[in-house]
């Protein structure tokens, strides 16, 4: 039984325009290059890639930072592409964001209650001392004392700051929260507090998640879909299990198998793909991964795959077939 | 006669252990992972060893010694034929690890002149085979590039390639591959393992990544907060981790905790200056602790810090 | 819930830290008493001076300060060319000068600090308009510029600190703008953008306090260099008009008394001297005990 989708984006795309010297015409960086899928209530949606794959733009485009160049982003029926920025405003307390560096993602110079009180006093008509209830309820929640209110973000450590930020995304109870490589930069023993905190506050809350990352052992312990991502387009896409049972895409299946695995049986085969990442200025034409991809065939270069249901999840591949 | 030899070594920064006296062995073409998370000293320790550790810090130990030469009491003149030639090292970011004002064939030609006296034509001849070993396509026009006209993978393939120009007996790599992709991470982890068993090089990993140990390494030691907790092999360590610690790092990675809800973590975190417990470094947050762990420091014996080790098979489920 | 449960060591508050960091610099900190104790003597000049400076003793013009030969108890400092005690004319003399040094400051951080965060924020079309503006404003050395300004407005106090200020603006807009767009590029801006902050909060709720450290240690610098302007401009006689005392004029009008009564041009240059000094190593503290890099492994 699925609902109507809290989040639905369709062919979503943002190009940049990227000068090249005084005597060059502009050139065109397409960092997202239409992707579409679905997010529906207290579900989490991992999208995986390497740099340059497009998934730190995607999240811009998620947060409303900034418009995409075209397609549709719906948000409980409303297109954000479209939306005025009085809608907008409304919008944002729907969507917020964790960032990957908890060094960086605090404001160095205002105080933890500065810092989480800025969303409710800008969005909601709280006094101060409600604002403080809330703030007081929020820290609690992620373990965090009332004590530390009146500190500053270089009094705490790496995982602390992580989990002020998660209040912060929190404080205004918003229906998806877009985690941007959240654990990345926390130790191992940390990093499963903070998964942890994620899952509860998700069973507290409710809410969605599009959890970005790189690393596949916490984003199979994570989502409930997975989507792979390729210099700015999706190349698999489908539910977790789905994918990590039987990855059909090279790419997937490289990626799997080059993370490392602690025990020997959950080590997959090498698939070697050889070279670096394309520059996003000169795409290669057809298929973007078909310079390294270890099945590559004449016609890769030449017509671009379009993404096909094949064992119940979507993949991009002309070598795919069941 | 072993490579390197370390008997309790200590770094101290003013009255703080960043190291607080660690016993470690290599044998010539071993592969050692360290493990340990942020504050375990396990950068700190290897610094020591190239004698990069600076005022404030003071390094000092029973026995330091690399090939039977002991480090503790070189002339700087020998330090500087040592290490960078016999002893190399690779760091976490390529990028800031080299100087962004030069190409990085000169860089790499600049090491072979300071310590093996190449010049002009040999020098370039070398380095062009030294580009070629760690895979770098089309030497010829990669170097004369800037770092930041590279990308991460190919920066840290140009350290590697710095860091192996003198064939080194011991190799240290801190966090190699940290910064980079996956798909790229195991590329440069397939180089290095080849290039250990080509050069014979005894090679020391430093990682967090208890998989990539688990990959590479034929022996490792889990540092925290300053000491070594256990030694082992792989993968007998981590089949039947004897240390909580150990333990509880196996226990809080997402494998193992498959079709769970939620990850075993270990509550707390690593001790810093100002609450350096009096008794075991790890009792606060273990969940084994008895009195004794609590009031007195435990040693090592036979591979474990622990006054309870861990059977096999009593692991706590 | 897993809880963070560890102990925290005690973090002094920020002013707290800031002031420790500043206060280890002894000359910083004999600096800021040097400071201190020369603004005070100016603040209070109405009361601490023993004649009025503008009051001529036609008896006793040139007299030697008291502890040379010819001097007099009556005239501590000794007097000028028209017989105007030199102490003050010295302490009044303070007043204008640092009173002018402040105000200068104040008008060219002000809307320096404005412009440079608009010039940050809207970088399509209304930075280079504003840093072209600037670029034309430094074309001149400053000096020069302060006398273009007043060539076309008159000389005179007001017009002083306008000139000064002027001068100061391109400084402090250039700075704010590099410093906010290092900032802008950071997760926290990001963050606020996120929560629904808009432009005006942005810029000076969220960006501008932490860029105030360069901020802060070019204003103590520039108040420097505003005194010195001043001076010259007085000794140049497009400054601050007599009969008004101010150091910079002082020594201009002493020019021809350096070997008869050497006193009335050394007087008003070692004050000058004095607080230059004082502020520059003011300054110097205050970059020392703010910028984060310099501190110290403890």
């Amino acid at each position: 039984m699925t609902d109507k989708p809290l989040l639905e984006a369709r062919d979503l795309a943002r190009h940049y325009r990227v000068s090249q010297g005084w005597f060059k015409p502009k050139a065109s960086v397409k960092a997202l290059n239409g992707v579409s899928f679905t997010l529906q209530r207290r579900q989490t949606l991992a999208v995986v890639g390497e740099s340059g794959c497009g998934k730190s733009t995607l999240a811009r485009q998620l947060t409303l930072i900034e418009p995409p160049s075209s397609g549709a982003l719906l948000l409980q029926g409303v297109d954000a592409a479209v939306a005025d920025p009085a809608q907008l405003k409304v919008l944002r307390q729907q969507v917020q964001m964790v960032f990957q560096n908890p060094y960086a993602s605090l404001n160095p110079r205002a105080s933890i209650e500065t810092t989480l009180g800025e969303p409710l006093l800008i969005n909601t008509r709280l006094t101060k001392a409600e604002r403080r209830e809330r703030i007081e309820a929020l820290l609690a929640l992620v373990g965090l004392r009332s004590e530390h209110l009146r500190r500053y973000p270089h009094m705490f450590s790496g995982g602390q700051r992580q989990r002020i930020a998660i209040a912060r995304a929190m404080i205004m109870n918003p229906a998806i929260v877009v985690a941007d490589e959240p654990v990345s930069a926390l130790d191992v023993s940390i990093q499963a507090q903070i998964l942890n905190l994620f899952m509860d506050l998700q069973d507290e809350f409710g809410c969605s998640y599009v959890f970005i990352s790189h690393n596949l052992s916490v984003v199979e312990h994570m989502a409930d879909d997975l989507m792979v991502m390729y210099l700015g387009a999706a190349v698999e896409y489908g539910s977790k299990k789905q994918i990590f049972a039987r990855p059909l895409h090279p790419y997937t299946r490289a990626l799997i198998s080059a993370t490392p695995a602690l025990r020997p049986v959950d080590r997959r085969e090498r698939i070697r793909i050889i070279g670096e990442l394309p520059s996003p200025l000169n795409p290669p034409s057809g298929c973007a991964f078909h310079k390294r991809c270890p099945l590559a065939v004449p016609r890769c270069a030449v017509e671009t795959p379009m993404l096909r249901m094949i064992d119940q999840r979507q993949v991009a591949c002309h070598q795919v077939d069941q | 006669m072993a490579l390197l030899k370390i008997k309790n070594l200590r770094v101290e920064f003013g009255s703080f252990p960043a190291v607080d006296g660690i016993d470690l062995t290599l044998e010539a073409g071993e592969l050692l992972g360290i493990v340990g998370e942020s504050g375990s000293g396990k950068s700190v320790a290897m610094l020591a060893v190239m004698g990069l550790i600076e005022a404030p810090g003071k390094v000092s130990a029973d026995l330091l010694e690399f090939q039977g030469m002991d480090l503790l009491r070189l002339t700087p003149k020998q330090r500087r034929q040592l290490v960078g030639r016999d002893i190399a090292m690779v760091f976490q970011d390529a990028q800031t690890s080299l100087n962004p004002s030069y190409t990085v064939g000169y860089q790499i030609e600049e090491s072979l002149r300071a310590h093996l006296g190449l010049r002009g034509a040999a020098a370039r001849q070398r380095m062009l085979e030294l580009l070629d070993l760690v895979e770098i396509p089309d030497a010829a026009s990669r170097a004369s590039a800037y770092p930041h006209q590279l990308s991460g993978g190919m920066n840290q393939r140009v350290m590697i390639a710095m860091a192996i120009a003198c064939s080194p007996k011991l190799l240290i790599a801190d966090e190699p591959t940290t910064a980079l992709d996956v798909t790229i991470q195991a590329q440069i982890m397939d180089l290095l393992l080849r290039l250990q068993r080509e050069q014979g090089m005894g090679l020391v990993m430093i990682t967090h990544d208890l998989a990539v140990v688990a990959e590479m390494a034929q022996r490792v030691a889990v540092m925290y907060a300053g000491q070594v907790v256990e030694t082992g092999a792989v993968p007998g360590l981590f089949d039947a981790p004897r240390h909580p610690y150990t333990e509880a790092l196996l226990a809080a990675i997402p494998e193992h905790s498959r079709g769970a809800r939620r990850l075993r973590a270990l509550p707390g975190i690593v001790p810093g200056a100002q609450d350096r417990p009096s008794g075991c470094l790890l009792a606060p947050r273990c969940a084994y602790a008895q009195a004794q762990c609590l009031s007195s420091r435990p040693a090592v014996s036979d591979g474990v810090r622990c006054f309870f080790p861990l059977a096999p098979g009593s692991a706590h489920d | 819930m897993s809880t963070a449960t560890e102990a925290m060591p005690d973090y002094p508050r920020p002013f707290k830290a800031f002031w420790q960091g500043f206060a280890a610099n002894r000359g910083a900190l004999a600096a800021l008493l040097l400071f201190a104790l020369i603004a005070t003597a100016a603040l209070l000049a109405p009361w601490l001076s023993p004649y009025d400076p503008i009051e001529q003793f036609r008896d006793h013009m040139l007299t030697a300060p008291a502890w040379a030969a010819g001097g007099s108890r009556q005239f501590l400092l000794g007097t000028d060319e028209l017989g105007r005690d030199m102490l003050s004319r010295l302490l009044h003399g303070g007043r204008v000068s640092l009173g002018i040094g402040l105000a200068s400051v104040l008008l060219s951080l002000l809307p320096g600090v404005m412009l440079g965060l608009l010039a940050a924020f809207h970088q399509q079309w209304l930075s280079p308009a504003i840093m072209r503006v600037m670029d034309i404003l430094l074309a001149l050395p400053g000096l020069l510029l302060a006398i273009c300004v007043i060539t076309i407005l008159g000389p005179g106090l007001v017009n002083t600190v306008i000139a000064i200020a002027i001068g100061a603006l391109p400084g402090y807009t250039r700075l704010t703008r590099a410093a906010a767009l290092a900032e802008i590029g950071k997760d926290y801006v990001t963050a606020s953008r996120i929560a629904g902050a808009g432009s005006l909060r942005l810029m000076f709720i969220t960006v501008l306090p932490n860029c105030m450290a360069p901020l802060i240690v070019n204003a103590s610098l520039s108040f420097s260099t505003a005194i010195l302007e001043t001076a010259g401009l007085g000794f140049l006689g497009l400054g601050v008009q007599a009969p008004l005392p101010e150091w910079g004029t002082m020594l201009s009008a002493a020019r021809d008394y350096i070997e008869r009564a050497p006193w009335v041009i050394t007087l008003p240059g070692l004050t000058i001297l004095a607080s230059v000094l004082a502020i520059n190593l003011m300054g110097d503290g205050l970059r020392d005990a703010l910028d984060p890099k310099l501190k110290k492994i403890s």
